[in-house]
């Protein structure tokens, strides 16, 4: 129906066609295969029966038809993948769910009517949102819908026999017409013979036949078809079954991939808390190795975080080099590393003279150049009040009029410069807070007579209000925890469809067809006709010739044996 | 980069324990599991805060209630207070609360505790290897969480994110109860 110009609506075609003008079938042939689903959908677009055509009785079987014709055509496929991209809008606009709860949770603070409206339409977690789901999902059935068919059409025409010979075969672009003194039945068959030698497949009939090689080439493009579903089905097994999750690690501490170990975690649909694989993991050690003279001082030249795991709980202990690019790769769960930075540690003492905080903190770098990095330091648990300080960690600390700056990314001269604050935290009200920010409202900013600390200095508070001590400094590194069980399936498919479209591009598929009859005076015409079907290469001119020569030959040589028979017979 | 997210208790959300929707941390989800209807708890034991072994197996026909819990969050915070007074409330009904400090340093900790006056003792857990052992059962799915385990060392009930003194006290009577 709508196959305007699909393979097997070919033989139909040529039968039509009895000049065999050769423009006809030629033309019409399928492109390369990316084209062909293209070229596919624009076709099932044009001739949509359209519910005006049939007006007055149109059956629900009609309106499913034509709902399912509007999903899998082109343009409709378009309009999705943009909703798509719309919809992902929101995700950058508003906070989100999964990336930053604690600003999920600010915004519901700042709007207490909009934020219950925009959480109805999942706009805090819009990726999980049932809307995206089913633009997601109408997408692929969509894509399924155009690329199925034409799989099964394709494996259809793979199967298909070659149409019978047009009439006059002498106008299609490459004919041959030669006397044979054969009978027209035996050239035919000799014909036959020569071409089945040939790996040709035939089909014959009353004075024609006709032959057609080539079939690898839809072997190829079925197999790209095939291979495309393939990939769309591994990205929503990924999707679908997969997880993502970050989490930092100070030097010397563990993490088990649990979820309420991970800083932040992004599972697919499907994904329950049981299936993170169970493995814990030890940052022992991290070098980070920078260079140090030259027009490059200050790049980085080696990370290096050693770490231990174990596969199982209670499983046996294994070291490990993590490096960038070089990840971990655990019960099908790959540790990536993917940041690094300094965790100087303190040491707070608060008015009562307890020790309430002791230990390393992960600072933020603030310049990627310099690794200056910006941290705090919550002591909720002080008294009288609690404590908080602010400030900023300088690997390599130079003075620069007053003005302290870091000179070099690795630790040469540590140093930090830090602000105290007392006050209300804010952390008892049990909304979550960002470790890494002092909500510095509910806290009063405490004067100190000494600022920049290095290690092993402390700075007090003024009227015993407690001290800070900074005692030294521990390296972090942020790792990623993924899990994609998609992944090789779309790295097979991907590899399948290239495949496919090599073959289908580099395959030509061409027949050939043969006349032969003879006149009044009982000599007896041969005529050869050639005609590629896709001929994105070239070059099947000089295989015609060729063809035509050999079989020409071939039927001379028949001619000859049958003229020693004869003789030999008379004899 | 980096999970600037403190606190886990919105990690709930994404998990299908949760319900999507509730996302405000300290709108713990609170499941109350039927006898019947409950998985066996792994063995727990560890070293508490004050430096002393500790294994729930001691507490063997006691209602456990465990609570996973950080100096370094809020939700923790905001609930430490209702724990610490079920804890006293329940103390006569045989329940026994044992704390899992995850993902904390001992100065913090042992301050966190004074801080709320919480009498009951908190294992010491930095790499959240008592989590680990609940997986494939109720697992906790936040920080912080509360598992009731009742009196034949099966799971009775949940809280995710912060437990309001109405949540945890009706499972608590519910499993001191028998029921």
């Amino acid at each position: 129906m709508t196959d305007v110009h699909t393979p097997q609506a070919d033989p139909a075609g040529t039968e039509a066609d009895p000049a065999g003008t050769g423009a006809g079938p030629a033309g019409t042939e399928d492109g390369p295969a990316l084209d062909a689903v293209l070229g596919e959908r624009d076709a099932a677009d044009a001739p949509v029966e359209r519910p005006a055509a049939v007006a007055g009785h149109f059956g629900a079987v009609a309106w499913a038809r034509w709902a399912w014709r509007q999903l899998t055509s082109m343009r409709v496929a378009l309009v999705l993948l943009f909703l798509l991209a719309l919809g992902s809008v929101p995700g950058s606009l508003l906070p989100q769910q999964g990336i930053d709860p604690a600003a999920v949770q600010q915004y519901y603070n700042a709007h207490k009517t909009l934020a219950p409206i925009l959480n109805d339409f999942g706009l805090f977690n819009v990726f999980a949102a049932p809307w995206f789901a089913a633009i997601y999902l109408l997408l692929f059935i969509s894509l399924a819908g155009c690329v199925l068919p034409r799989a099964y059409r394709l494996a259809r025409s793979a199967r298909a026999l070659p149409p019978r010979a047009p009439r006059n075969l002498t106008r299609l672009p490459n004919s041959e017409s030669y006397p044979t003194t054969l009978s027209a039945g035996e050239a035919s068959a000799a014909a036959a013979t020569f071409l089945a030698g040939r790996h040709f497949r035939l089909n014959r009939g009353d004075g024609w036949l006709s032959a057609e090689k080539g079939y690898r080439r839809e072997v190829g493009n079925l197999l790209f078809h095939v291979a495309l579903m393939g990939v769309l089905v591994s990205i929503s097994l990924g999707g679908l079954f997969g997880y993502k999750a970050d989490r930092l690690m100070v030097e010397g501490s563990s993490f088990a991939d649990t979820v309420t170990d991970l800083d932040a975690f992004h599972p697919g649909h499907f994904v329950t808390a049981g299936d993170l694989a169970p493995f814990s993991l030890t940052l022992d050690k991290f070098d980070a190795s920078y260079v140090m003279s030259g027009p490059d001082r200050g790049q980085p030249s080696v990370f290096d975080a050693r770490i231990s795991y174990t596969a199982q709980p209670g499983g046996a202990t294994r070291h490990y080099s993590l490096q960038v690019n070089h990840p971990l790769n655990v019960d099908a769960t790959k540790v990536y590393l993917i940041g690094h930075g300094y965790a100087p540690e303190f040491k707070v003492t608060d008015g009562r003279g307890k020790v309430v905080y002791d230990q390393a903190t992960p600072f933020l770098p603030a310049d990627q150049a310099t690794y200056l990095s910006e941290g705090v330091v919550k002591a909720p648990d002080a008294k009288p009040d609690q404590l908080g300080f602010a400030g900023v960690f300088l690997p390599t600390a130079v003075d620069l009029s007053g003005q302290l700056e870091s000179a070099f990314p690795a630790a040469l001269e540590p140093a930090v410069s830090m602000i105290a604050y007392r006050g209300n935290l804010g952390e008892n009200s049990g909304v979550s807070q960002s470790v890494y920010q002092l909500n510095t409202t509910g806290m009063q900013r405490v004067g100190t007579a000494q600022e920049v600390l290095t290690p092993g200095q402390t700075m007090k508070l003024p009227n015993g209000e407690g001290r800070l001590t900074f005692v030294g400094y521990k390296q972090w590194i942020s790792i990623q925890v993924t899990h994609d069980p998609g992944q090789v399936p779309a790295l097979i498919s991907g590899v399948v469809a290239l495949a496919g479209l090599v073959l289908s591009f580099l395959v030509r598929r061409r027949r050939i067809f043969v006349r032969a009859y003879g006149d009044e005076s009982g000599r007896t015409t041969v005529e050869v006709a050639g005609l590629a079907r896709s001929d994105v290469g070239g070059g099947f001119e000089g295989e015609f010739a060729e063809l035509s020569r050999d079989l020409r030959e071939q039927l001379t040589a028949s001619s000859k044996e049958q003229l020693t028979a004869s003789s030999k017979e008379t004899e | 980069m980096l999970g600037a997210a403190a606190c886990g208790g919105q990690i709930a959300d994404n998990t299908p324990a949760s319900n999507g929707s509730d996302f405000v941390a300290g709108d713990g989800t609170a499941t109350y599991y039927q006898p019947g209807h409950r998985t066996a708890a792994p063995a727990v034991s560890g070293t508490t805060l004050s430096g002393s072994k500790l294994s729930l197996s001691s507490y063997r026909g006691h209602v456990v209630v465990l609570n996973f819990w950080g100096s370094w969050c809020s939700p923790c915070r905001k609930e430490a207070p209702t724990l610490a007074v079920l804890s006293e409330k329940y103390q006569s009904k045989g329940v026994r609360f044992v704390g899992i400090d995850i993902r904390d340093q001992a100065s913090a900790a042992q301050a966190f505790v004074q801080n709320f006056s919480i009498s009951y003792p908190s294992l010491n857990d930095p790499s959240d290897q008592i989590a680990l052992d609940f997986r494939g059962t109720v697992s906790p799915a936040a920080i912080p969480s509360t598992l009731v385990i009742d009196q034949r060392d099966h799971i009775a009930g949940r809280v995710i994110g912060t437990a309001s003194y109405g949540s945890l006290d009706s499972i608590l009577s519910k499993v001191t109860a028998g029921t």
